[in-house]
């Protein structure tokens, strides 16, 4: 590929999330994952919920995706998951992308193929990452790379889990492919 | 290039001088209360190894960056999201700008495309097609992809970013001024940054 561009450093990923003055409601999708299989965000009701859309092109799409790994190992025995959600790519697209990336990522990719979920929550640019609570309601926002592994972020997590700490194991389970 | 354009005089009789004079202050007055003008902090920087350029400007709150892309780039790009070869080719056969333009501030911030307007060497300012009009294009040649372009427009919090292309229809190494705007703090703001080159038609020779 011909040389891209000149470069000064990038933005410096921040840690900071916007907390929604009120929280929205979040529509429900059906999306496939790489092995074909289907999520359904409602069946996630009862976790807390980081929705991150993305595509391989993107690099701060790019850079965030090994602070969302080490979120997604530090809660992975909480009611907590991620879903990246790749716009308009194809599986053979990512799956040769994610052969480059320092993590493989253990959390679903899926894929919204004709952006119209990235539409349904409004997503006017990539990287934009919803904090859904355990109601399915958007508390938090940012948009732009960020540095998920961050304490302050995971406070924000830590405060909105269930009061029991243990994996709620039947209540958004279904197909999902992180446990 | 980069000198701003000035009003031709015009004879006027002194009888109407004051009244002018008055209208003029008013108006000067008006402009100052609607759009403060920032002179920014402006950085240069070229690449060694590729010899392109990216410019970057910061004002309080808002930092904005300029990279200058080359068209095989912009091929590639487009190429590689499997948009028809006839639309590549209208990609690639603009002057695009890879754009970074983040909130800095503690505060909200805002900006909107459509009041952003590019300078050409002969001193006149044209408007920047939207990433809606580029989508719309798209769309009418059958094609769904509406990614790449920066966002029209968005409401940044704290923290937030945004990464995009700002196309301009200009060959490859046209000088060109670019004129942005944003809304901080309830007062609109604008700001110039001046003697942008558009990529050449291949990497320059390091």
């Amino acid at each position: 590929m011909a040389p891209a561009a000149a470069q000064l450093p990038l933005p410096e990923l921040s840690h900071e999330l916007t907390r929604l003055a009120t929280p929205i409601e979040a529509p429900d999708f059906q999306l496939i994952d790489m092995d074909g299989e289907q999520y359904s965000l409602e069946s996630y009701r009862g976790k807390v919920v980081i929705l991150n859309f993305w595509a391989t092109w993107c690099p701060p799409c790019r850079r965030e995706i090994p602070s969302m790994e080490a979120l997604h190992q530090a809660f992975k025995d909480e009611a907590f998951a991620i879903l990246a959600i790749n716009e308009w790519e194809t599986e053979d697209h990512v799956f040769a992308f994610m052969g480059q990336l320092p993590v493989d990522p253990s959390f679903p990719i899926l894929f919204d193929l004709d952006s119209a979920v990235a539409q349904s929550f409004g997503v006017k640019g990539l990287p934009t990452t919803l904090l859904l609570d355990t109601q399915g309601r958007v508390v938090y926002r940012a948009v732009g790379g960020r540095d998920f592994n961050h304490p302050e972020v995971k406070k924000i997590i830590r405060d909105l889990l269930p009061d029991s700490s243990t994996t709620s194991r039947g209540v958004g389970d279904r197909n999902d492919k992180s446990k | 290039m980069g000198k701003r354009a000035t009003q031709t005089g015009v004879p006027v009789r002194p009888q109407y001088r004051n009244a002018i004079h008055l209208k003029y202050i008013y108006f000067i007055f008006s402009l100052s209360l609607s759009s403060a003008v920032f002179a920014g902090d402006m950085q240069q920087h070229r690449d060694p190894a590729t010899g392109l350029i990216t410019w970057k400007v910061q004002h309080p709150g808002l930092s904005l960056q300029l990279i200058q892309l080359l068209p095989d780039y912009i091929t590639a790009v487009y190429s590689a999201r499997g948009l028809p070869p006839a639309l590549v080719k209208t990609m690639a056969s603009h002057c695009v700008f890879g754009t970074i333009i983040k909130n800095e501030s503690g505060e909200q911030l805002s900006y909107r495309v459509a009041d952003w307007r590019y300078v050409t060497a002969d001193g006149k300012a044209h408007p920047i097609k939207t990433k809606t009009e580029w989508v719309k294009e798209w769309q009418d040649q059958g094609v769904s992809f509406r990614w790449s372009i920066l966002p029209d427009e968005q409401t940044f919090e704290p923290g937030d970013w945004s990464q995009g292309f700002t196309t301009v229809p200009l060959p490859p190494d046209s000088s060109l001024n670019l004129i942005y705007t944003w809304r901080y703090q309830g007062e609109n703001h604008k700001g110039t940054l001046e003697g942008l080159r558009c990529a050449p038609a291949q990497a320059p020779q390091s």
